[in-house]
Protein backbone atom coordinates (compact mmCIF):
# COMPACT_ATOMS: atom_id res chain seq x y z
CA UNK A 1 0.00 0.00 0.00
CA UNK A 2 2.40 2.36 1.43
CA UNK A 3 5.02 1.24 -1.38
CA UNK A 4 2.36 1.86 -4.06
CA UNK A 5 1.46 5.37 -3.06
CA UNK A 6 5.33 6.32 -3.46
CA UNK A 7 5.51 5.04 -6.98
CA UNK A 8 2.83 7.09 -8.29
CA UNK A 9 4.62 10.20 -9.78
CA UNK A 10 4.30 13.25 -8.07
CA UNK A 11 1.16 14.92 -8.66
CA UNK A 12 0.82 18.97 -8.78
CA UNK A 13 -2.41 19.26 -6.04
CA UNK A 14 -5.28 21.26 -7.48
CA UNK A 15 -5.34 24.84 -6.56
CA UNK A 16 -7.49 25.19 -3.58
CA UNK A 17 -10.46 27.33 -4.52
CA UNK A 18 -9.68 29.99 -2.56
CA UNK A 19 -6.10 30.96 -4.23
CA UNK A 20 -7.36 32.29 -7.42
CA UNK A 21 -8.99 35.02 -6.39
CA UNK A 22 -6.12 35.59 -3.80
CA UNK A 23 -3.70 35.31 -6.94
CA UNK A 24 -6.09 37.97 -8.69
CA UNK A 25 -5.95 40.38 -5.78
CA UNK A 26 -1.76 40.10 -5.93
CA UNK A 27 -2.44 41.33 -9.59
CA UNK A 28 -4.49 43.92 -8.80
CA UNK A 29 -2.59 45.25 -6.21
CA UNK A 30 0.81 45.15 -8.15
CA UNK A 31 -1.40 47.03 -11.02
CA UNK A 32 -2.13 49.63 -8.25
CA UNK A 33 1.62 49.82 -7.49
CA UNK A 34 3.06 50.65 -10.55
CA UNK A 35 0.05 52.90 -11.23
CA UNK A 36 0.74 54.66 -8.34
CA UNK A 37 4.28 55.09 -9.19
CA UNK A 38 3.78 56.12 -12.73
CA UNK A 39 1.71 59.17 -11.56
CA UNK A 40 4.04 60.52 -8.67
CA UNK A 41 7.09 60.04 -10.59
CA UNK A 42 5.76 61.82 -13.58
CA UNK A 43 4.00 64.77 -11.75
CA UNK A 44 7.76 64.39 -9.97
CA UNK A 45 9.55 65.12 -13.82
CA UNK A 46 6.79 67.10 -15.24
CA UNK A 47 8.82 70.14 -15.19
CA UNK A 48 11.30 68.51 -17.48
CA UNK A 49 8.51 67.24 -19.92
CA UNK A 50 7.38 70.79 -19.89
CA UNK A 51 10.63 71.92 -20.98
CA UNK A 52 10.86 69.57 -23.73
CA UNK A 53 7.22 70.40 -24.81
CA UNK A 54 7.65 73.89 -25.18
CA UNK A 55 10.79 74.38 -26.87
CA UNK A 56 8.72 72.87 -30.24
CA UNK A 57 5.70 75.44 -29.57
CA UNK A 58 5.39 79.26 -30.13
CA UNK A 59 4.65 81.87 -27.89
CA UNK A 60 0.85 81.70 -27.82
CA UNK A 61 0.74 78.05 -27.25
CA UNK A 62 3.07 78.41 -24.95
CA UNK A 63 0.66 80.90 -23.28
CA UNK A 64 -2.65 79.12 -24.07
CA UNK A 65 -1.61 75.34 -23.88
CA UNK A 66 1.38 75.09 -21.20
CA UNK A 67 0.80 71.86 -20.51
CA UNK A 68 -0.15 69.97 -24.31
CA UNK A 69 2.40 68.10 -26.59
CA UNK A 70 3.13 70.61 -29.24
CA UNK A 71 0.49 69.94 -31.59
CA UNK A 72 1.89 71.90 -34.17
CA UNK A 73 5.30 71.85 -33.58
CA UNK A 74 7.81 74.73 -34.42
CA UNK A 75 11.99 74.84 -35.06
CA UNK A 76 11.96 78.48 -34.65
CA UNK A 77 13.04 78.59 -30.78
CA UNK A 78 15.67 76.44 -31.29
CA UNK A 79 16.65 78.57 -34.54
CA UNK A 80 16.14 81.55 -32.36
CA UNK A 81 18.24 80.39 -29.46
CA UNK A 82 21.17 79.23 -32.03
CA UNK A 83 20.90 82.89 -33.67
CA UNK A 84 21.18 85.09 -30.97
CA UNK A 85 24.27 87.92 -30.71
CA UNK A 86 27.68 86.40 -30.59
CA UNK A 87 26.57 82.89 -30.66
CA UNK A 88 26.05 82.61 -26.97
CA UNK A 89 24.29 79.32 -27.28
CA UNK A 90 26.82 77.56 -29.52
CA UNK A 91 29.95 79.19 -27.65
CA UNK A 92 28.98 78.22 -24.49
CA UNK A 93 27.97 74.61 -25.32
CA UNK A 94 31.83 74.36 -27.07
CA UNK A 95 33.22 76.49 -23.77
CA UNK A 96 31.36 73.55 -21.97
CA UNK A 97 33.10 70.61 -23.60
CA UNK A 98 36.00 71.60 -23.20
CA UNK A 99 36.15 72.78 -20.04
CA UNK A 100 34.56 69.44 -18.60
CA UNK A 101 36.41 67.15 -20.65
CA UNK A 102 39.91 68.87 -19.58
CA UNK A 103 39.01 69.05 -16.35
CA UNK A 104 37.27 65.21 -15.85
CA UNK A 105 40.42 63.58 -17.96
CA UNK A 106 43.00 65.53 -15.32
CA UNK A 107 40.58 64.92 -12.41
CA UNK A 108 40.58 60.88 -12.79
CA UNK A 109 44.55 59.87 -13.06
CA UNK A 110 44.96 63.04 -10.03
CA UNK A 111 42.53 61.87 -7.99
CA UNK A 112 43.09 57.91 -7.93
CA UNK A 113 46.48 58.31 -8.31
CA UNK A 114 46.77 60.00 -5.02
CA UNK A 115 44.00 57.43 -3.46
CA UNK A 116 46.96 54.56 -4.43
CA UNK A 117 49.32 56.55 -2.69
CA UNK A 118 47.09 57.60 -0.10
CA UNK A 119 46.28 53.34 0.79
CA UNK A 120 50.04 52.58 0.53
CA UNK A 121 50.57 55.42 3.56
CA UNK A 122 50.49 54.78 7.44
CA UNK A 123 47.09 54.93 8.76
CA UNK A 124 48.08 58.17 10.81
CA UNK A 125 49.14 60.22 7.66
CA UNK A 126 46.53 58.72 6.06
CA UNK A 127 44.00 59.37 8.40
CA UNK A 128 45.18 63.01 8.09
CA UNK A 129 45.62 63.44 4.50
CA UNK A 130 42.19 62.38 3.92
CA UNK A 131 40.98 64.48 6.86
CA UNK A 132 42.59 67.97 4.89
CA UNK A 133 40.40 66.31 1.76
CA UNK A 134 37.67 66.20 3.90
CA UNK A 135 37.06 70.40 4.09
CA UNK A 136 37.27 70.19 0.72
CA UNK A 137 33.95 68.63 0.16
CA UNK A 138 32.43 71.48 2.78
CA UNK A 139 33.73 74.41 1.75
CA UNK A 140 31.22 76.57 0.19
CA UNK A 141 33.18 77.62 -3.19
CA UNK A 142 31.74 81.32 -2.01
CA UNK A 143 34.71 81.27 -0.27
CA UNK A 144 37.43 80.25 -1.90
CA UNK A 145 36.81 81.78 -5.68
CA UNK A 146 37.64 85.34 -4.60
CA UNK A 147 41.20 84.26 -3.64
CA UNK A 148 41.04 81.89 -6.42
CA UNK A 149 41.34 84.73 -8.49
CA UNK A 150 43.99 86.50 -7.32
CA UNK A 151 46.18 82.95 -6.90
CA UNK A 152 45.42 82.47 -10.68
CA UNK A 153 46.32 86.44 -11.63
CA UNK A 154 49.70 85.51 -9.87
CA UNK A 155 50.30 83.21 -12.59
CA UNK A 156 48.44 85.28 -15.03
CA UNK A 157 45.79 82.82 -15.77
CA UNK A 158 43.11 84.89 -14.16
CA UNK A 159 39.79 85.45 -16.66
CA UNK A 160 41.16 82.59 -18.76
CA UNK A 161 39.32 79.05 -19.53
CA UNK A 162 42.97 77.06 -19.05
CA UNK A 163 42.67 79.18 -15.15
CA UNK A 164 38.89 77.54 -14.79
CA UNK A 165 40.07 74.39 -15.44
CA UNK A 166 43.32 74.63 -13.27
CA UNK A 167 41.24 75.83 -10.22
CA UNK A 168 38.59 72.77 -10.67
CA UNK A 169 41.79 70.41 -10.45
CA UNK A 170 42.23 71.56 -6.73
CA UNK A 171 39.16 71.77 -5.03
CA UNK A 172 36.34 70.19 -3.87
CA UNK A 173 36.52 67.59 -7.33
CA UNK A 174 39.57 66.36 -5.92
CA UNK A 175 38.35 65.63 -2.32
CA UNK A 176 35.08 63.73 -4.09
CA UNK A 177 37.40 61.65 -6.69
CA UNK A 178 39.49 60.33 -3.67
CA UNK A 179 36.72 59.94 -1.57
CA UNK A 180 34.84 57.58 -4.29
CA UNK A 181 38.60 56.22 -4.89
CA UNK A 182 39.51 55.45 -1.40
CA UNK A 183 36.92 53.10 -0.76
CA UNK A 184 37.42 50.94 -4.31
CA UNK A 185 40.98 50.69 -3.76
CA UNK A 186 40.78 49.48 0.00
CA UNK A 187 38.56 45.87 -1.09
CA UNK A 188 41.70 45.50 -3.98
CA UNK A 189 44.27 42.54 -1.93
CA UNK A 190 47.65 43.94 -0.80
CA UNK A 191 48.40 39.79 -2.53
CA UNK A 192 47.90 41.29 -6.10
CA UNK A 193 49.78 44.67 -5.52
CA UNK A 194 52.51 42.99 -3.82
CA UNK A 195 52.83 39.82 -6.23
CA UNK A 196 52.98 42.87 -8.75
CA UNK A 197 56.54 44.53 -6.98
CA UNK A 198 58.09 40.81 -7.32
CA UNK A 199 58.18 41.22 -10.98
CA UNK A 200 59.98 44.46 -10.42
CA UNK A 201 57.39 47.10 -11.91
CA UNK A 202 57.22 50.77 -10.27
CA UNK A 203 54.37 51.59 -8.59
CA UNK A 204 53.20 54.41 -11.44
CA UNK A 205 53.09 50.60 -13.55
CA UNK A 206 51.04 49.26 -10.62
CA UNK A 207 48.70 52.09 -10.58
CA UNK A 208 48.15 51.72 -14.52
CA UNK A 209 48.12 48.46 -15.22
CA UNK A 210 47.03 46.83 -12.16
CA UNK A 211 44.98 48.96 -10.02
CA UNK A 212 42.90 51.37 -12.85
CA UNK A 213 41.30 48.23 -14.19
CA UNK A 214 40.25 47.23 -10.63
CA UNK A 215 38.45 49.80 -10.00
CA UNK A 216 36.35 50.78 -13.23
CA UNK A 217 33.36 51.21 -11.56
CA UNK A 218 34.99 54.38 -9.26
CA UNK A 219 36.17 55.73 -12.47
CA UNK A 220 32.63 55.97 -14.01
CA UNK A 221 31.19 57.29 -10.95
CA UNK A 222 33.42 60.12 -10.57
CA UNK A 223 33.36 60.59 -14.47
CA UNK A 224 29.98 60.88 -14.75
CA UNK A 225 29.02 62.93 -11.67
CA UNK A 226 32.30 65.80 -12.21
CA UNK A 227 30.84 65.84 -15.57
CA UNK A 228 26.76 67.06 -14.25
CA UNK A 229 28.88 69.24 -11.66
CA UNK A 230 31.42 70.74 -13.68
CA UNK A 231 28.69 71.18 -16.73
CA UNK A 232 26.11 72.69 -14.40
CA UNK A 233 28.66 74.81 -12.60
CA UNK A 234 28.12 78.36 -12.22
CA UNK A 235 29.75 80.59 -10.01
CA UNK A 236 33.10 79.44 -10.68
CA UNK A 237 32.76 80.69 -14.58
CA UNK A 238 30.77 83.35 -13.96
CA UNK A 239 33.30 84.73 -11.37
CA UNK A 240 36.79 83.45 -12.75
CA UNK A 241 36.02 83.67 -16.73
CA UNK A 242 34.24 87.13 -16.04
CA UNK A 243 31.86 89.09 -18.40
CA UNK A 244 34.66 89.88 -20.93
CA UNK A 245 35.31 86.66 -22.36
CA UNK A 246 32.72 83.97 -23.91
CA UNK A 247 31.46 81.83 -21.43
CA UNK A 248 29.43 78.79 -20.90
CA UNK A 249 26.51 77.38 -21.61
CA UNK A 250 25.23 77.72 -17.88
CA UNK A 251 26.34 81.52 -17.20
CA UNK A 252 25.92 82.02 -21.08
CA UNK A 253 21.69 80.95 -20.67
CA UNK A 254 21.73 82.85 -17.41
CA UNK A 255 22.90 85.71 -18.90
CA UNK A 256 20.78 85.79 -21.84
CA UNK A 257 17.49 85.54 -19.83
CA UNK A 258 18.23 87.68 -17.15
CA UNK A 259 19.11 90.45 -20.25
CA UNK A 260 15.49 89.85 -21.61
CA UNK A 261 13.76 93.05 -20.90
CA UNK A 262 10.37 91.15 -21.81
CA UNK A 263 10.57 87.53 -21.40
CA UNK A 264 10.64 85.88 -24.44
CA UNK A 265 9.27 82.11 -23.00
CA UNK A 266 9.61 80.89 -26.78
CA UNK A 267 13.66 81.55 -26.62
CA UNK A 268 14.01 80.74 -22.94
CA UNK A 269 12.76 77.75 -23.81
CA UNK A 270 14.88 76.58 -27.08
CA UNK A 271 17.94 77.62 -25.07
CA UNK A 272 16.93 75.68 -22.04
CA UNK A 273 16.36 72.36 -24.13
CA UNK A 274 19.78 72.76 -26.27
CA UNK A 275 21.40 73.68 -23.18
CA UNK A 276 20.15 70.29 -21.27
CA UNK A 277 20.72 68.28 -23.95
CA UNK A 278 24.15 67.04 -23.83
CA UNK A 279 24.20 66.41 -19.94
CA UNK A 280 19.89 64.43 -20.84
CA UNK A 281 21.24 62.46 -23.77
CA UNK A 282 24.61 61.31 -21.96
CA UNK A 283 23.33 60.38 -18.23
CA UNK A 284 20.49 58.30 -19.85
CA UNK A 285 23.59 56.46 -22.01
CA UNK A 286 25.74 55.86 -19.20
CA UNK A 287 22.93 55.44 -16.53
CA UNK A 288 23.51 51.61 -16.31
CA UNK A 289 27.30 52.21 -15.30
CA UNK A 290 25.93 55.23 -13.08
CA UNK A 291 23.78 52.51 -10.96
CA UNK A 292 26.35 50.16 -11.34
CA UNK A 293 28.58 52.46 -9.70
CA UNK A 294 26.79 54.22 -7.10
CA UNK A 295 25.14 50.91 -5.76
CA UNK A 296 29.03 49.45 -5.59
CA UNK A 297 30.26 52.56 -3.72
CA UNK A 298 27.19 52.71 -1.58
CA UNK A 299 28.10 49.28 0.13
CA UNK A 300 31.72 50.48 1.04
CA UNK B 1 71.70 49.89 -3.62
CA UNK B 2 69.84 49.05 -0.97
CA UNK B 3 66.48 47.06 -1.20
CA UNK B 4 65.26 50.10 0.55
CA UNK B 5 66.69 52.54 -1.77
CA UNK B 6 65.63 50.66 -4.63
CA UNK B 7 61.90 50.36 -3.26
CA UNK B 8 61.88 53.89 -3.09
CA UNK B 9 63.13 54.84 -6.74
CA UNK B 10 60.03 52.83 -8.03
CA UNK B 11 57.75 54.45 -5.91
CA UNK B 12 59.14 58.36 -7.45
CA UNK B 13 56.67 58.29 -10.57
CA UNK B 14 53.66 58.05 -8.04
CA UNK B 15 55.07 60.09 -5.40
CA UNK B 16 55.91 62.79 -7.57
CA UNK B 17 51.98 62.76 -9.23
CA UNK B 18 50.65 62.20 -6.30
CA UNK B 19 52.51 65.41 -5.10
CA UNK B 20 51.17 67.51 -8.10
CA UNK B 21 47.74 66.59 -6.95
CA UNK B 22 48.45 67.56 -3.27
CA UNK B 23 49.91 71.11 -4.85
CA UNK B 24 46.85 71.33 -6.85
CA UNK B 25 44.84 71.15 -4.10
CA UNK B 26 47.07 73.34 -1.84
CA UNK B 27 47.15 76.06 -4.10
CA UNK B 28 43.22 75.98 -5.30
CA UNK B 29 41.72 75.30 -1.85
CA UNK B 30 43.87 75.45 1.48
CA UNK B 31 45.45 78.36 0.66
CA UNK B 32 42.76 80.35 -0.82
CA UNK B 33 40.57 79.38 2.41
CA UNK B 34 43.63 80.80 4.42
CA UNK B 35 43.86 83.72 2.29
CA UNK B 36 40.42 84.71 2.91
CA UNK B 37 40.73 83.86 6.60
CA UNK B 38 43.58 86.37 6.71
CA UNK B 39 41.63 89.44 3.93
CA UNK B 40 38.89 88.78 7.15
CA UNK B 41 40.81 90.98 9.37
CA UNK B 42 41.82 93.96 6.86
CA UNK B 43 39.39 96.75 5.34
CA UNK B 44 40.72 95.65 1.90
CA UNK B 45 38.14 97.34 -0.85
CA UNK B 46 37.63 97.63 -4.40
CA UNK B 47 37.11 101.94 -3.73
CA UNK B 48 40.37 102.41 -2.24
CA UNK B 49 44.02 100.95 -3.20
CA UNK B 50 45.88 100.74 0.30
CA UNK B 51 43.95 98.51 2.96
CA UNK B 52 45.43 97.52 6.66
CA UNK B 53 44.65 95.31 9.57
CA UNK B 54 41.62 96.34 11.09
CA UNK B 55 41.41 93.54 13.85
CA UNK B 56 37.72 91.91 14.53
CA UNK B 57 36.10 95.14 12.97
CA UNK B 58 34.67 93.19 10.35
CA UNK B 59 33.59 90.42 12.87
CA UNK B 60 32.25 93.04 15.15
CA UNK B 61 30.42 94.34 12.07
CA UNK B 62 28.67 91.26 11.34
CA UNK B 63 26.83 91.76 14.74
CA UNK B 64 24.81 94.57 13.61
CA UNK B 65 24.14 93.68 10.01
CA UNK B 66 20.25 93.42 9.70
CA UNK B 67 20.74 91.98 6.29
CA UNK B 68 23.02 89.48 7.29
CA UNK B 69 20.69 88.27 9.77
CA UNK B 70 17.66 87.98 7.52
CA UNK B 71 20.01 86.07 5.09
CA UNK B 72 21.88 83.57 8.19
CA UNK B 73 17.92 82.84 9.04
CA UNK B 74 16.36 82.15 5.53
CA UNK B 75 19.22 79.78 4.54
CA UNK B 76 19.40 77.77 7.95
CA UNK B 77 15.67 77.10 7.78
CA UNK B 78 15.47 76.44 3.93
CA UNK B 79 18.33 73.99 4.97
CA UNK B 80 16.48 72.33 8.16
CA UNK B 81 13.06 72.13 5.99
CA UNK B 82 14.45 70.95 2.60
CA UNK B 83 16.24 68.19 4.14
CA UNK B 84 13.27 67.06 5.78
CA UNK B 85 11.36 66.81 3.11
CA UNK B 86 14.10 65.53 0.49
CA UNK B 87 15.19 62.66 2.36
CA UNK B 88 11.03 61.82 3.47
CA UNK B 89 10.25 61.89 0.31
CA UNK B 90 13.25 60.49 -1.46
CA UNK B 91 13.15 57.25 1.34
CA UNK B 92 9.19 56.93 0.00
CA UNK B 93 10.29 57.37 -3.61
CA UNK B 94 13.06 54.81 -2.83
CA UNK B 95 10.38 52.10 -1.39
CA UNK B 96 8.04 52.97 -3.96
CA UNK B 97 10.51 52.15 -7.21
CA UNK B 98 12.76 49.04 -5.72
CA UNK B 99 10.99 46.61 -7.78
CA UNK B 100 13.15 44.76 -10.56
CA UNK B 101 10.79 45.03 -13.59
CA UNK B 102 11.64 47.46 -16.59
CA UNK B 103 8.81 49.76 -15.69
CA UNK B 104 10.67 50.32 -12.71
CA UNK B 105 13.59 50.67 -13.78
CA UNK B 106 12.39 53.04 -16.47
CA UNK B 107 11.32 55.33 -13.38
CA UNK B 108 14.13 54.86 -11.54
CA UNK B 109 15.84 56.34 -14.24
CA UNK B 110 13.61 59.41 -14.41
CA UNK B 111 13.69 59.88 -10.66
CA UNK B 112 17.32 61.19 -11.04
CA UNK B 113 16.76 63.98 -13.85
CA UNK B 114 16.23 66.55 -11.72
CA UNK B 115 20.36 66.84 -10.77
CA UNK B 116 21.14 66.75 -14.07
CA UNK B 117 19.61 69.60 -15.12
CA UNK B 118 21.68 72.69 -13.70
CA UNK B 119 20.43 75.02 -10.91
CA UNK B 120 20.01 78.18 -13.18
CA UNK B 121 18.05 75.49 -15.65
CA UNK B 122 15.84 74.74 -12.84
CA UNK B 123 15.09 77.96 -11.16
CA UNK B 124 14.41 79.32 -14.77
CA UNK B 125 11.60 76.81 -15.40
CA UNK B 126 9.99 77.08 -11.56
CA UNK B 127 9.85 80.88 -11.86
CA UNK B 128 7.38 80.00 -15.46
CA UNK B 129 5.71 76.97 -13.89
CA UNK B 130 4.81 79.64 -10.48
CA UNK B 131 4.26 82.97 -12.55
CA UNK B 132 0.98 84.78 -11.29
CA UNK B 133 -0.37 82.83 -15.15
CA UNK B 134 1.77 79.77 -15.10
CA UNK B 135 0.75 76.37 -15.00
CA UNK B 136 0.35 75.86 -11.21
CA UNK B 137 -2.06 79.04 -11.46
CA UNK B 138 -3.38 77.88 -14.14
CA UNK B 139 -4.25 74.68 -12.74
CA UNK B 140 -5.69 75.80 -9.07
CA UNK B 141 -8.07 78.13 -10.87
CA UNK B 142 -9.56 75.70 -13.30
CA UNK B 143 -10.04 73.24 -10.21
CA UNK B 144 -11.63 76.15 -8.54
CA UNK B 145 -9.24 75.32 -5.41
CA UNK B 146 -8.66 79.71 -5.40
CA UNK B 147 -10.31 82.44 -7.44
CA UNK B 148 -7.09 84.75 -7.56
CA UNK B 149 -4.22 83.94 -9.29
CA UNK B 150 -1.84 82.83 -6.10
CA UNK B 151 1.52 85.18 -6.51
CA UNK B 152 3.84 82.07 -5.47
CA UNK B 153 7.20 84.20 -5.70
CA UNK B 154 5.78 87.85 -5.38
CA UNK B 155 5.16 88.22 -1.65
CA UNK B 156 8.27 87.52 0.94
CA UNK B 157 6.32 84.25 2.69
CA UNK B 158 5.09 82.95 -0.72
CA UNK B 159 8.39 83.18 -2.19
CA UNK B 160 10.53 81.50 0.80
CA UNK B 161 7.99 78.73 0.53
CA UNK B 162 8.18 78.55 -3.22
CA UNK B 163 11.74 78.06 -2.89
CA UNK B 164 11.77 75.57 -0.32
CA UNK B 165 9.29 72.99 -2.81
CA UNK B 166 12.03 74.00 -5.74
CA UNK B 167 14.81 73.19 -3.61
CA UNK B 168 13.77 70.26 -2.33
CA UNK B 169 12.32 69.03 -5.72
CA UNK B 170 15.84 68.79 -7.22
CA UNK B 171 17.62 67.16 -3.93
CA UNK B 172 14.91 64.58 -4.00
CA UNK B 173 15.94 63.50 -7.36
CA UNK B 174 19.53 62.49 -5.18
CA UNK B 175 18.14 61.33 -2.22
CA UNK B 176 15.99 59.25 -3.73
CA UNK B 177 19.22 57.13 -5.50
CA UNK B 178 20.77 57.00 -2.11
CA UNK B 179 18.02 55.54 -1.11
CA UNK B 180 17.35 53.23 -3.80
CA UNK B 181 20.96 52.18 -3.55
CA UNK B 182 20.74 51.17 0.15
CA UNK B 183 17.19 49.80 -0.49
CA UNK B 184 18.95 47.06 -3.05
CA UNK B 185 21.63 46.35 -0.64
CA UNK B 186 19.22 44.88 1.84
CA UNK B 187 19.25 40.92 2.15
CA UNK B 188 16.61 39.54 0.57
CA UNK B 189 16.20 36.91 3.58
CA UNK B 190 15.33 39.82 5.97
CA UNK B 191 12.16 40.09 4.69
CA UNK B 192 11.74 36.65 3.96
CA UNK B 193 12.25 35.43 7.62
CA UNK B 194 10.50 38.32 9.22
CA UNK B 195 7.37 37.63 6.96
CA UNK B 196 7.54 33.84 8.47
CA UNK B 197 7.07 35.41 11.79
CA UNK B 198 4.17 37.26 10.67
CA UNK B 199 5.49 40.78 10.42
CA UNK B 200 3.29 43.14 8.76
CA UNK B 201 4.95 45.50 6.02
CA UNK B 202 4.34 48.45 8.60
CA UNK B 203 6.31 46.62 11.32
CA UNK B 204 8.84 45.38 8.35
CA UNK B 205 9.76 48.98 7.37
CA UNK B 206 10.21 49.85 10.92
CA UNK B 207 12.30 46.61 12.18
CA UNK B 208 14.16 45.89 8.80
CA UNK B 209 14.25 49.12 6.26
CA UNK B 210 14.66 52.09 8.54
CA UNK B 211 17.48 50.23 10.68
CA UNK B 212 19.17 48.94 7.26
CA UNK B 213 19.23 52.29 5.56
CA UNK B 214 20.41 54.77 8.51
CA UNK B 215 24.06 54.71 7.02
CA UNK B 216 22.59 56.16 3.63
CA UNK B 217 20.37 58.90 5.60
CA UNK B 218 23.68 59.86 7.73
CA UNK B 219 25.39 60.38 3.98
CA UNK B 220 21.97 61.86 2.26
CA UNK B 221 21.60 64.20 5.15
CA UNK B 222 24.81 65.72 5.65
CA UNK B 223 24.94 66.45 2.15
CA UNK B 224 21.47 67.46 1.61
CA UNK B 225 22.00 70.06 4.58
CA UNK B 226 25.87 71.42 3.26
CA UNK B 227 24.12 71.61 -0.39
CA UNK B 228 21.56 73.62 0.65
CA UNK B 229 23.71 75.69 3.45
CA UNK B 230 26.03 76.93 -0.17
CA UNK B 231 23.49 76.99 -2.10
CA UNK B 232 23.78 80.31 -4.97
CA UNK B 233 22.57 79.14 -8.71
CA UNK B 234 19.05 78.18 -7.89
CA UNK B 235 17.66 80.93 -5.98
CA UNK B 236 19.16 83.20 -7.97
CA UNK B 237 17.33 82.16 -11.30
CA UNK B 238 14.39 81.27 -9.02
CA UNK B 239 13.91 84.54 -7.44
CA UNK B 240 17.28 86.48 -7.45
CA UNK B 241 16.89 86.49 -3.72
CA UNK B 242 13.81 88.96 -4.08
CA UNK B 243 11.08 89.83 -3.13
CA UNK B 244 12.87 92.28 -0.86
CA UNK B 245 16.04 90.14 0.10
CA UNK B 246 13.74 87.28 1.85
CA UNK B 247 15.06 84.97 -0.02
CA UNK B 248 19.08 86.00 -0.27
CA UNK B 249 21.07 82.75 0.71
CA UNK B 250 23.64 83.79 2.72
CA UNK B 251 26.50 82.69 -0.18
CA UNK B 252 24.37 85.15 -2.43
CA UNK B 253 25.06 87.66 0.11
CA UNK B 254 28.76 87.15 -0.05
CA UNK B 255 29.11 87.57 -3.60
CA UNK B 256 26.70 90.75 -3.21
CA UNK B 257 29.15 92.03 -0.64
CA UNK B 258 32.21 91.09 -2.16
CA UNK B 259 31.46 91.66 -5.90
CA UNK B 260 28.83 93.92 -6.20
CA UNK B 261 29.81 96.52 -3.36
CA UNK B 262 33.92 95.79 -3.55
CA UNK B 263 33.88 95.09 0.38
CA UNK B 264 36.46 92.26 -0.27
CA UNK B 265 37.20 92.44 3.86
CA UNK B 266 33.48 92.28 4.97
CA UNK B 267 32.57 90.05 2.36
CA UNK B 268 35.58 87.43 3.41
CA UNK B 269 34.14 88.23 6.79
CA UNK B 270 31.15 86.64 6.03
CA UNK B 271 32.50 83.90 3.97
CA UNK B 272 34.52 82.88 7.55
CA UNK B 273 31.64 82.93 9.01
CA UNK B 274 29.45 80.48 6.61
CA UNK B 275 31.97 77.75 6.67
CA UNK B 276 32.22 77.90 10.37
CA UNK B 277 28.33 77.35 10.13
CA UNK B 278 28.74 74.62 7.80
CA UNK B 279 31.54 72.55 9.90
CA UNK B 280 29.93 72.80 12.88
CA UNK B 281 26.37 71.50 11.42
CA UNK B 282 28.11 69.22 9.37
CA UNK B 283 30.20 67.76 11.75
CA UNK B 284 27.29 67.82 14.97
CA UNK B 285 24.85 66.14 12.99
CA UNK B 286 27.17 63.49 10.91
CA UNK B 287 28.11 62.57 14.80
CA UNK B 288 24.53 62.64 15.86
CA UNK B 289 23.61 60.35 13.33
CA UNK B 290 26.38 57.65 13.55
CA UNK B 291 25.40 57.33 16.89
CA UNK B 292 22.13 56.90 15.61
CA UNK B 293 23.19 53.82 13.43
CA UNK B 294 24.25 51.93 16.41
CA UNK B 295 21.90 52.57 18.40
CA UNK B 296 18.62 51.83 15.84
Amino acid sequence: MIDQQAATPVRVPPLPAASRPAANKRRLKRATRLAIALLVILAFVSPIYLTIVNAFKNNSAIDGSPGSLPLHPTLSNLSAALNQPDHVLQLGLRNSLIVVVCSVVLLIPLGSVLSFWISRKRSRSRRAILAALAAGLMIPPQITVLPIIHVLAHIGLDHTYPGLILSNLGGGYLSFAVFVYVGFMRSIPAEVIEAARMDGASSLRIWWKIIMPLVRPATATVGIFLSLWIWNDFLNPLLIIGPLTGQTVTVGLYESVSNQVQPDYGLQFGFMFLAALIPVVAYLLVQKQFRAGLTAGATR
Amino acid sequence: MSLRAHLARRDTGLSAFAGLAMLLYLAFLIVPVLLSLETSFTNQNVLSASSGFVGLANYREMLHDNQLDAALEFTVALAAVVTVVANAAGLAFAILLNRASLSYRVLRTLAFLPQVISGIIVGFVWSWILSPSGLVNNILMKVGLVSQPVNWLGTPHMAMLSVSIVVAWVLTGFTTVVYLAALQNIPRELYDASSIDGANSRQQFRMITFRMVAPATTISVVISLITVLKLYDIITALTGGGPAYATRSVAMYIISVGFSNGAYGYASAIAMLLLALTAVIALTVTTLLRRREVDL
